[in-house]
């Protein structure tokens, strides 16, 4: 039962790839049959060969040959040098058929694989770790093009040579044939048992690539983590521990390969053991000719060849199964949230967001429970609460990275599970929490939401992000390469590029998740006053701790433990004596600031 | 060099030569021994089996005639016996090579792991993390194969060739030289093509490492990517990028089969000559038949092995792209280590001073200048001032992440460039802007800041930051599985753990880097009772924007201007109605 579906796996997988082979079909179909006729020509040149040698060395009128057919012989040997030139240029072109075809398929699977990844949801990415991808879009899909390029064409071509050679043996004589095919059905029961031995190794050992992959991706990019514990040691470690079990299970899959080896080389080896034996005998009883005989002997590497080739290619096609497995678990993997990505004619929403009774899960936990609010265009609403009480799960639901588990999350009074998700996308600019910038220039990670912005433009935004005048001071500014996660950057500097990037798009809906958390105050003043006098319609949503930062507030919503428990303006919110005005007097503790200190009536 | 981007290749600063394969011969070497008995029995397992057509030869002109079928078994037993022997002999090489390859890639890769520990912030800084994630795991992949059995393939190719040249010239002199006529040909083709070869993979090395640095990016930038609904400029970026290493490969591969195809036809032609040379030109008198019978197998047996060295030489230059790679990682210079006789830092008490110091992460570009400050044990010091003005930059001098330009830096008189970096950082606990959580248990990452502690201890860490009731609402409590880019935590979250590392390493020195930014204000006020126990007796250094938090420290040092402005308590400096003094007030005005 287990072996069926395995085959029939197999078999799903086998499709798949043709599907995949979609435009080069014809180009490969053309790469298998020229391999078919350029392994038959592998036959031509031994026979040219020796009919000079029949001709004109050891047949009995050779001298004689040698003197009147000389021009026989030079067509011979030109026609050895043609038939070779004829030979190895079509295996030239073959083979670079079968390179551009594996390739071009490689490249349309690779794409494919990088759209559905970049298709993937947040929970997806909750799953699967970096190193793991990276494993299947390099390694894995690596393989599969190793097979195509290299391991179906060997397949074809052995099975050319060894039909070819039985037929040729079979016109010469079935009996002896069909002794020389004795040792085929040990060979393949070998070949079956070793196939099945040695398939779950494949699987273990790719596990064990990824898992190298992954501790050594997390290393690096966690390097700053390691170096500030002084855990270098203990990174060494893992790292050496991964790379033993990597090491360690490529040696087993290799020596189970070795079990079976000697095996099925001295079968194949056998096939002149048989010849020798059976065609004696024959020769002996008259049964054959010697010239019959030396027919067998010469073409029996076409044979016994491709019967040792069996074993390399079961070894490569079980790790080639192991590995497309795992790139069509990716290819097939729906996430929740599909981007179609066929808007054309992207609306400009008003801005309009409402939350009716929304409840969200996370896993088991209930992070957001009946939460309802209304905010309207061009209101800015400041959302505060405590660590882990739901504030940047809110600002997530708007832009559909995560489904609400009861309720609706309207914008333009549309549920958001309506509307195109582009377009929603399209109306939203968002500056998260962990700051993430691209290695790209300063300008081209400000432009990173609108990749045609021009350079003033990125420099106004700058300004208004409070960002123009450290730029400046960059020795190339604007030009200044940051690396990826923008290090070589201070938080502050990181945020307020973010922030640069979430402007410059000028979308009506603009969402801040506590993106001033690591700017100075002054700083943030001006860029509180910046988000104030934006030149274009804007609806804000703005996550913060800091009162200073909510004051300025239409509204602020606390939230605490999930539950939307204060709601009003920083005056409001004051007299209500609640979360927010303990908050407010832990910050301004000391300063001593009075509780009627100014801000949004 | 200027910072590497996904899609600009890396130039190779030094080209590669002999000395880079004298290297790789360190690694070979320590497998010396297990290599020259692999080569042994090749050698022999070879021998053995060349007896097998000797075998088959005398029962053709002996046994077989004289129709002695007790003697054709006799044969055939001994036949199969070679080959038994002779395949045994080749598992046994295999078994030894196998292990021989993956030692020694696994000793390049450690070391190139090892290396890259002990590389400054500055590497990581310049390029794309996909870029040196390639190098460790797919690059030193490739070449396992080519250092390995590449290179006992290669002597045992070369012998086979001597043996068969020397057999060849014993059976004739003038023909030998026919067959040997084809070798100039092919060095001059294999010279036309090798530079080119060579350029070729280096082209195929550098696209598929963009290739990667791009993936790598993409998968880390996901969320950025999908907020700004880039997927469809991203593909075309990414694609790009594909087509170019597609381009480059089938560059490689055309320059890579132009090589059987010249040994194929040179090989043919030579026999060719052979048979017109031996038959028609020579005088047929003093040329037996057998002698050119012999010759012209000859000629298609001593090309074979050139064949097969041309293609090992194929997977030579395709590995060479990749090792000079791995070669230069290795070269790569550590800016900060260790010097030579570095003594281990003493227990410390905690007394932290600066002496002139100047700094710049490029040179000429101070990012600090003649800075002096004088810390006495268990003082808590805030560092504020405007972002960028360099006060990480401080905090990152003290735990030696960069050496300065000029002056010293003391910790409890001990001159910090002077001793071990381990026994240095151990001391210290840092926490940085960047909250890292490593995939695994929430456990696994508080106990990375004290890999012996014991699970109570990490719990009272977690308690003592107010993070340990939001723990144990996960369903496994202190075993929920968490990673790097994970939503299950917040931001705050994400800082508290952080923060529970730094406390469970028990550091004598406490850097805070914006270590609570992201923490609302009521846990922040209960995080801080129980951090004023935790800090007395430590020196603490705190970056906060958070005027709360800085009014508490011992001293307040305003970073600005490449200096030190203002440096006193609290009330001193509002006393002073400087720099500080505005700030505070900004605060006050403001809300």
């Amino acid at each position: 039962m287990k072996e069926q579906t395995e085959t029939g796996d197999q078999m799903f997988e086998l499709k798949w790839l043709w599907q995949n082979l979609e435009g080069n079909r014809t180009r490969y179909i053309l790469a298998l049959c020229l391999s078919v006729v350029g392994s038959s020509l592998t036959i031509v040149n031994p026979y040219i060969s020796q009919r000079i040698v029949d001709t004109f060395i050891a047949g009995d009128s050779a001298l004689q040959n040698l003197t009147q057919e000389r021009q026989l012989l030079i067509m011979l040997c030109l026609g050895m040098i043609g038939f070779s030139l004829l030979r190895t240029g079509l295996a030239y072109f073959t083979t670079m058929q079968y390179e551009q075809s594996s390739q071009n398929m490689m490249y349309n699977i690779r794409i494919f694989l990088y759209n559905k990844i970049q298709g993937q949801d947040r929970e997806y990415y909750d799953r699967n770790r970096t190193g793991d991808l990276m494993t299947k879009m390099t390694g894995d899909l690596d393989m599969v093009r190793h097979s195509m390029a290299w391991i179906f064409k060997t397949i074809i071509e052995s099975l050319t040579i060894f039909i070819a050679a039985v037929i040729y043996f079979f016109t010469i004589d079935a009996q002896l044939t069909l002794w020389m095919l004795i040792l085929s059905p040990p060979i393949f029961i070998v070949a079956y048992i070793f196939a099945k031995r040695v398939r779950p190794m494949y699987i273990d050992l790719r596990e064990r690539l990824s898992q190298l992959n992954t501790t050594t991706q997390e290393n690096i990019s966690g390097n700053r983590v390691v170096k500030a514990f002084a855990r270098e040691e203990f990174e060494v470690q893992k790292f050496t521990e991964k790379n033993v079990n990597y090491s360690t299970a490529n040696k087993k899959a290799a020596l189970v390969w070795l079990d079976y080896f000697p095996f099925l080389e001295s079968f194949a080896q056998g096939f002149n053991v048989i010849l020798m034996l059976a065609g004696g005998l024959f020769l002996m009883n008259g049964r054959i000719t010697f010239g019959e005989f030396t027919a067998f002997s010469s073409l029996i590497w076409a044979i016994s060849n491709p019967m040792r080739n069996i074993g390399i290619i079961i070894n490569d096609i079980q790790r080639f199964f192991a590995s497309l497995s795992k790139i069509i678990d990716i290819y097939y993997a729906k996430p929740n949230i599909v981007n179609e990505h066929t808007s054309t004619n992207k609306r400009r929403y008003e801005g309009r967001i409402e939350f009716d009774h929304v409840r969200f899960k996370y896993d088991s936990a209930i992070v957001l429970d009946d939460v309802s609010f209304t905010v309207e265009p061009g209101e800015t609403i400041a959302i505060m609460g405590s660590t882990g009480s739901g504030k940047t799960t809110i600002i997530n639901l708007i832009p559909r990275f995560y489904d609400v588990a009861e309720g609706r999350v309207l914008v333009d009074g549309v549920d958001v599970r309506k509307l195109e998700l582009d377009e929603l996308r399209d109306n939203i600019g968002m500056a998260t929490q962990d700051v993430l910038l691209f290695s790209d220039t300063i300008d081209g990670n400000i432009a990173y939401g609108d990749p045609d912005l021009p350079e003033e433009d990125a420099i106004s935004f700058a300004e208004l992000a409070a960002a123009h005048d450290f730029i400046t001071k960059m020795p190339e500014g604007y030009d200044t390469v940051v690396g990826e996660r923008g290090v070589g950057l201070s938080g502050g500097q990181k945020q307020r590029i973010a922030l640069a990037r979430a402007l410059a798009v000028r979308r009506p809906i603009l969402i801040l998740d506590d993106t001033t958390s690591a700017v100075d105050l002054e700083t943030e003043e001006h860029i509180q006053k910046s988000l104030r006098e934006l030149d274009y319609p804007c609806t804000k949503i703005i996550i913060a701790q800091r009162v200073s930062t909510t004051a300025q507030a239409d509204r602020i919503l606390i939230l605490d433990n999930g539950k939307l428990v204060e709601e009003g303006t920083h005056a409001e919110l004051l007299a209500k004596r609640g979360y927010y005005y303990d908050v407010f007097k832990l910050q301004n503790e000391g300063i001593g600031r009075q509780v009627t200190a100014s801000g949004k009536e | 060099m200027a910072r590497n981007k996904f899609d600009v290749d890396e130039n190779l600063e030094s080209p590669f030569n002999i000395r880079h394969f004298r290297r790789a011969m360190v690694y070979i070497k320590r497998k010396k021994t297990p290599m020259i008995v692999a080569f042994i029995l090749s050698a022999l397992s070879a021998a053995i089996s060349l007896s097998a057509p000797l075998i088959m030869q005398h029962v053709i002109d002996v046994t077989i005639p004289a129709k002695a079928k007790l003697a054709l078994l006799g044969w055939a037993g001994l036949m199969l016996l070679t080959i038994v022997v002779s395949v045994y002999l080749a598992t046994i090489r295999s078994r030894i090579m196998t292990s021989v390859g993956q030692d020694i890639i696994f000793d390049i890769r450690t070391d190139l792991f090892k290396h890259l520990q002990e590389l400054p912030f500055k590497y990581y800084d310049d390029r794309p993390q996909g870029k040196i994630l390639i190098r460790v795991v797919n690059y030193v992949n490739a070449v396992s194969d080519v250092l390995s059995n590449g290179i006992i393939n290669f002597i045992l190719e070369i012998v086979n060739l001597l043996f068969i040249a020397a057999f060849m010239f014993a059976v004739d002199v003038r023909l030998s030289f026919v067959i040997l006529a084809g070798l100039p040909v092919f060095f001059v083709i294999m010279m036309l093509i090798k530079t080119r070869q060579r350029r070729a993979w280096q082209a195929v090395s550098n696209k598929s490492s963009n290739l990667n640095a791009y993936l790598q990016e993409s998968i880390s930038g996901i969320g950025v990517t999908q907020m700004f609904s880039r997927e469809q400029r991203n593909e075309g970026i990414f694609t790009r990028l594909a087509g170019n290493f597609r381009t480059e490969w089938m560059k490689a591969q055309r320059y890579n089969l132009l090589i059987p195809f010249s040994v194929d036809n040179l090989s043919t032609i030579v026999t060719s000559l052979i048979f017109l040379v031996g038959l028609l030109t020579l005088s047929p008198q003093d040329m037996t038949l057998g002698v050119i019978l012999a010759m012209s197998s000859y000629a298609a047996r001593f090309w074979q092995p050139i064949l097969n060295l041309s293609n090992l030489y194929n997977n030579f230059i395709n590995a060479v792209a990749y090792l000079e790679r791995i070669f230069e990682t290795l070269d790569e210079p550590v800016t900060v280590s260790d010097i030579p006789d570095a003594k281990t830092l003493r227990p410390v008490e905690g007394h932290v001073t600066f002496d002139d110091v100047t700094f710049a992460y490029d040179p000429g570009l101070n990012i600090l200048e003649n800075i002096s400050f004088k810390i006495k044990a268990g003082e808590s010091i805030a560092l504020v001032g405007p972002t960028g003005a360099g006060k990480t930059t401080v905090v990152n001098l003290i735990s030696r992440f960069y050496n300065i330009s000029s002056g010293k830096i003391l910790i409890d008189d001990q001159d910090i460039s002077q001793v071990t970096l381990k026994s240095l950082r151990s001391q210290m606990g840092i926490m940085l802007q960047d909250s890292f959580i490593f995939s695994g248990t929430i456990l696994d990452n508080i106990r990375y800041g004290k890999l012996d502690a014991t699970e109570e201890e990490v719990i009272a860490a977690a308690k003592a930051v107010c993070a340990d009731e939001f723990i144990r609402e996960f369903d496994q409590g202190y075993l929920t599985e968490v990673n790097e880019r994970g939503s299950k935590l917040s931001q705050g979250q994400r800082q508290l753990i952080s923060f529970a590392r730094t406390l469970l390493a028990d550091p004598r020195i406490l850097i805070l880097d914006e270590a609570t930014s992201s923490i609302d204000a009521k846990t922040e006020r209960l995080l801080q009772k129980g951090l004023n126990e935790l800090l007395k007796g430590r020196t603490s250094f705190i970056i906060a924007h958070r005027l709360s938090t800085v009014k508490n420290c011992d001293r307040i040092m305003y970073v600005s201007n490449k200096g030190i402005a203002e440096s006193g308590s609290h009330d001193e400096l509002i006393a002073q109605k400087g720099l500080y003094h505005r700030l505070y007030t900004a605060q006050k005005m403001e809300a």
